[in-house]
């Protein structure tokens, strides 16, 4: 009794402006508001309101036989919050169908796993606060920044105590094995781990509007006997992708929205077939195998690896310095100060100052709202160092040791600025 | 075994006298393609104990007086007399003349004057068109002889000579674009010289500019026919050895090349005024001649950054080679750059170099850092960027390595090879 799992990932960042070397010391904004409500606006109208509308008629339609998951990250949510409420709102709606799970991961759509333990657990916990704010759930199972896995994450999160953790289904670690069931770390005692099918996924989230694949046009019907055929071969086939699949990388003259609203039917007419929620599928099996990832693997690119974000000399050396100012960050108690870093903490920064393709760079340059990857290292570094010049100045009296209560708040009052962005507020908020 | 073909070339600066100049490119070239074909280099002026290997290089110079009399004592006779009927009108008798047709009258006098034998003190220095003028007179019935099967010419100032023996021979006639009127003295270039290049263009049977940039100038400014444009990057001839460098304290950036206004000399004074608000330990050095020296010297005194800046006038390659490696940046900001060697030559001492959007080598170094000429504001902050960022620097050195292990002499040589190959075969077709 095969059971499809559909998880959808959520995710806008707070992108930087166009921060010059010229700003530094005197223009402490470093998030483009224009560009993000912008962007926000932009796929809020072609992905996010008409998907969620189409979600919940499906859920409707289909009695409670059709679910789905979301993992939206914590900054996401600020931006609809203050900008896009209506988005917030239909994901509630959502949530109230009892057909909708919510996932947890890092607020800050972040690596902090591999830099820093500490803030990592901090996301997590903010997050999960937002969600059970937001959608009133307690999320049961985990997904880290472009599903970035090890074994070693599989077990830290176990110890926090979710039910299951999602990955990449990376063929050379699965070895000619199916991803269609549970497995999980060999170090875990109790912890599923639910890996992608990523040749059905990507079939959706990266082909379907292909008119040089072979398949095109994909019919829902077609979709569905490549899903019957795991009959008897596998218990979950877990379809993982970003939400803007929907009508914004594939876009709604594709019939990508079509394919959508009868791609359920055709599944669950099938009587042996079902949709799951996250929790329910880790519920639902169990643990078959043993998936052993040493190195940390995500979906990201061929190579499945980390080298969208980090590895070269630009990348290494933001993120490395970005996280040095963590201490720096915290001693300060000033939340506008603790709220710009932990925005910057953000992946995507690091995604944008990607050189792997610079003859065929052709994702990520989509993805990127700069002109190149050195641009978006010099913003970075250009905003960093106002931050890292803003700790320093209030840093001074705590040294002398004079009252170390009172002596920074009040250089803090004079360093932030009257006017302030929306994200600054939706954090407040959300405390 | 196909027999190798014999190649009349003609040449200018030879020895190579200046760092990314003409010369630079012709040696190149035509010392890798001696591996393939037979070239002989008709030159101005050659110098005792300068040689190539396999290459016949003959300096006009050398040329005795006696010999001048017997070579302008016959009338030489075209030995294939089968030309395109496109040129039928302008053949003639070889005492009509080819450049008096579009002549400034000054030269015309000049033109109808006795032959005397070859002597230039100077390639680039007086008038450079009188000397251009004698140049083809002598070559011309120097060569008519001569067995060979292609003509090539590199840039205006050999033109001349190549245009006639096609005139009088048949033979298939490739000009070689290093740099072109348009790129050196602007919009407004309408002069005898520009008329050149415009003729050649026309009579040419392959026009070979060394960067797609270039090529757009030689369809778009002079009407060229594009299906004839085949471009071929420069390659460079790899760096054996580095001076060992005496580091100083500060940051050291350089601009090298002619200080002509086709070079942005008034940009980089400009930025380098911006850089020196924020990082004043930083020193620039002007290294090359130029119209506009002058100015640029009164410039940086006017502004008061006079003591931050070197002029070194012309630098030989030596010294040339000294100051790259002791330099920490390489700045470019050509309005109008065909190619741009010196930036080549840039990034073998493993330095970032900043060029403009403008240039050809742009075209070949993907991981260069890139900027609108004129935008003083975005140069400056590259500029600091790259000094003040080791994460970017090493980006670009790295990229700009990658990138400079495929630009060979070699590659261009065999991509010069395939041009030859097309015009035999086009001919073959024909007869």
């Amino acid at each position: 009794m095969p059971s499809i799992c559909f998880y959808f990932q959520v995710h806008q960042p707070y992108r930087l402006k166009e921060y010059s070397y010229f700003d530094i010391g005197s223009d402490h904004q470093y998030f483009d508001d224009l560009k993000n409500l912008e962007v926000l606006k932009k796929v809020s109208e072609k992905c996010y309101l008409p998907t969620n509308k189409l979600m919940l008629e499906l859920i409707k339609e289909h009695k409670g036989k059709f679910k789905i998951s979301y993992s939206i990250s914590g900054i996401a949510l600020e931006q609809f919050e203050a900008w896009q409420p209506d988005v917030l709102q239909s994901f509630k709606d959502l949530a109230a169908t009892g057909c909708v799970e919510f996932i947890a991961e890092t607020y800050y759509h972040s690596l902090a796993y591999i830099f820093s333990k500490e803030e990592f657990k901090k996301q997590v916990e903010q997050h999960r606060n937002l969600i059970k704010k937001h959608f009133n759930q307690e999320p049961k199972v985990f997904r880290n920044t472009e599903l970035q896995y090890n074994n070693e994450l599989a077990k830290f999160i176990e110890d926090l105590g979710y039910d299951a953790i999602i990955c990449e289904g990376v063929d050379r670690l699965l070895n000619g094995r199916s991803p269609n069931f549970i497995y999980k770390a060999p170090n875990a005692h109790k912890i599923k781990s639910l890996l992608k099918n990523y040749k059905l996924s990507d079939d959706i989230a990266f082909r379907f509007s292909d008119q040089n694949w072979s398949e095109f046009p994909l019919s829902a019907e077609t979709y569905a006997t490549w899903v019957h055929s795991v009959a008897g071969m596998g218990e979950t086939i877990n379809l993982f992708m970003d939400y803007e699949t929907f009508g914004e990388h594939q876009w709604e003259h594709s019939g990508i929205f079509e394919f959508l609203r009868y791609m359920p039917t055709y599944v669950l007419a099938h009587k042996d077939f079902s949709f799951k929620t996250v929790s329910e599928t880790a519920a639902a099996y169990p643990v078959r195998d043993v998936y052993d990832a040493h190195h940390l693997t995500s979906w990201a690119d061929t190579e499945r690896d980390l080298s969208a974000w980090l590895g070269n000399p630009m990348q290494d050396e933001a993120i490395a310095k970005i996280y040095q100012l963590e201490q720096q960050v915290y001693a300060s108690g000033d939340v506008t100060f603790i709220d710009s870093w932990k925005k910057m903490l953000t992946s995507d920064h690091f995604y944008y100052m990607c050189t792997k393709y610079w003859a065929d760079g052709d994702v990520h340059k989509y993805f990127s709202p700069y002109d190149s990857p050195y641009d978006a290292y010099i913003y970075f570094m250009n905003a960093m160092s106002d931050l890292s010049i803003q700790l320093k100045s209030i840093e001074k009296p705590l040294n002398k040791g004079v009252g170390k209560e009172t002596a920074p708040k009040k250089t803090v009052v004079k360093a932030v600025p009257a006017k302030k962005v929306a994200g600054k507020k939706a954090v407040a908020k959300s405390k | 075994m196909v027999k190798r073909k014999k190649v009349l070339m003609f040449g200018w600066e030879f020895p190579p006298e200046i760092s990314g100049g003409l010369g630079v490119a012709t040696f190149g070239l035509c010392q890798a393609l001696a591996h393939d074909a037979d070239v002989k280099m008709i030159i101005p002026k050659n110098v005792p104990n300068f040689k190539i290997e396999n290459i016949e290089l003959v300096g006009l110079n050398s040329i005795k007086p006696e010999d001048i009399e017997v070579l302008f004592g016959t009338e030489p006779t075209p030995k294939i007399p089968i030309l395109p009927s496109s040129f039928k009108q302008t053949i003639g008798p070889y005492s009509s003349v080819l450049a008096s047709e579009f002549l400034d009258q000054t030269y015309y006098e000049y033109y109808n004057a006795a032959i005397q034998p070859f002597e230039i003190e100077e390639l680039y220095g007086g008038d450079v068109i009188s000397k251009v003028i004698e140049f083809e007179k002598i070559a011309v019935a120097y060569c008519v002889k001569d067995d060979f099967d292609i003509l090539h010419a590199h840039d205006w100032l050999t033109f001349l000579p190549a245009m006639r023996l096609k005139m009088i021979t048949g033979k298939p006639l490739v000009i070689h674009i290093h740099s072109t009127e348009f790129d050196r003295t602007g919009v407004e270039s309408n002069n005898w010289v520009f008329e050149l290049e415009r003729r050649a263009m026309e009579m040419a049977d392959c026009i070979i500019p060394v960067s797609n940039y270039t090529g757009d100038i030689c369809v778009q400014k002079y009407g060229a026919n594009p299906q004839k444009i085949k471009t071929v990057h420069n390659g460079i001839i790899p760096i054996t050895h580095k001076v060992d460098a005496k580091r100083r304290k500060g940051n050291l950036v350089v601009y090298f090349g002619r200080v002509t206004q086709q070079k942005g000399p008034d940009y980089f004074v400009e930025a380098a005024k911006k850089v020196l608000d924020y990082l004043p330990d930083t020193k620039f050095v002007m290294a090359g001649a130029g119209d506009l020296l002058e100015t640029m010297i009164l410039k940086t005194a006017s502004i008061g950054i006079g003591d931050k800046f070197y002029f070194t006038n012309f630098l030989n390659k030596d010294k040339l080679n000294e100051l790259l490696s002791k330099a920490d940046l390489y700045c470019m900001p050509s309005k109008s750059e065909p190619f741009g060697l010196s930036a080549l030559e840039a990034a073998q001492f493993g330095i970032p170099v900043i060029i403009s959007h403008t240039s050809g080598v742009a075209e070949v170094l993907p991981g260069a850092i890139k900027v609108d000429f004129d935008d003083v504001d975005k140069l400056a902050a590259y500029m600091i960027a790259a000094l003040n960022f080791s994460g970017l620097r090493q980006a670009v050195v790295n990229a700009d390595n990658t990138s400079l292990s495929q630009i060979t002499w070699e590659k261009c040589a065999g991509e010069v090879m395939q041009v030859y190959e097309s015009l035999f075969n086009a001919t073959n077709n024909i007869c």
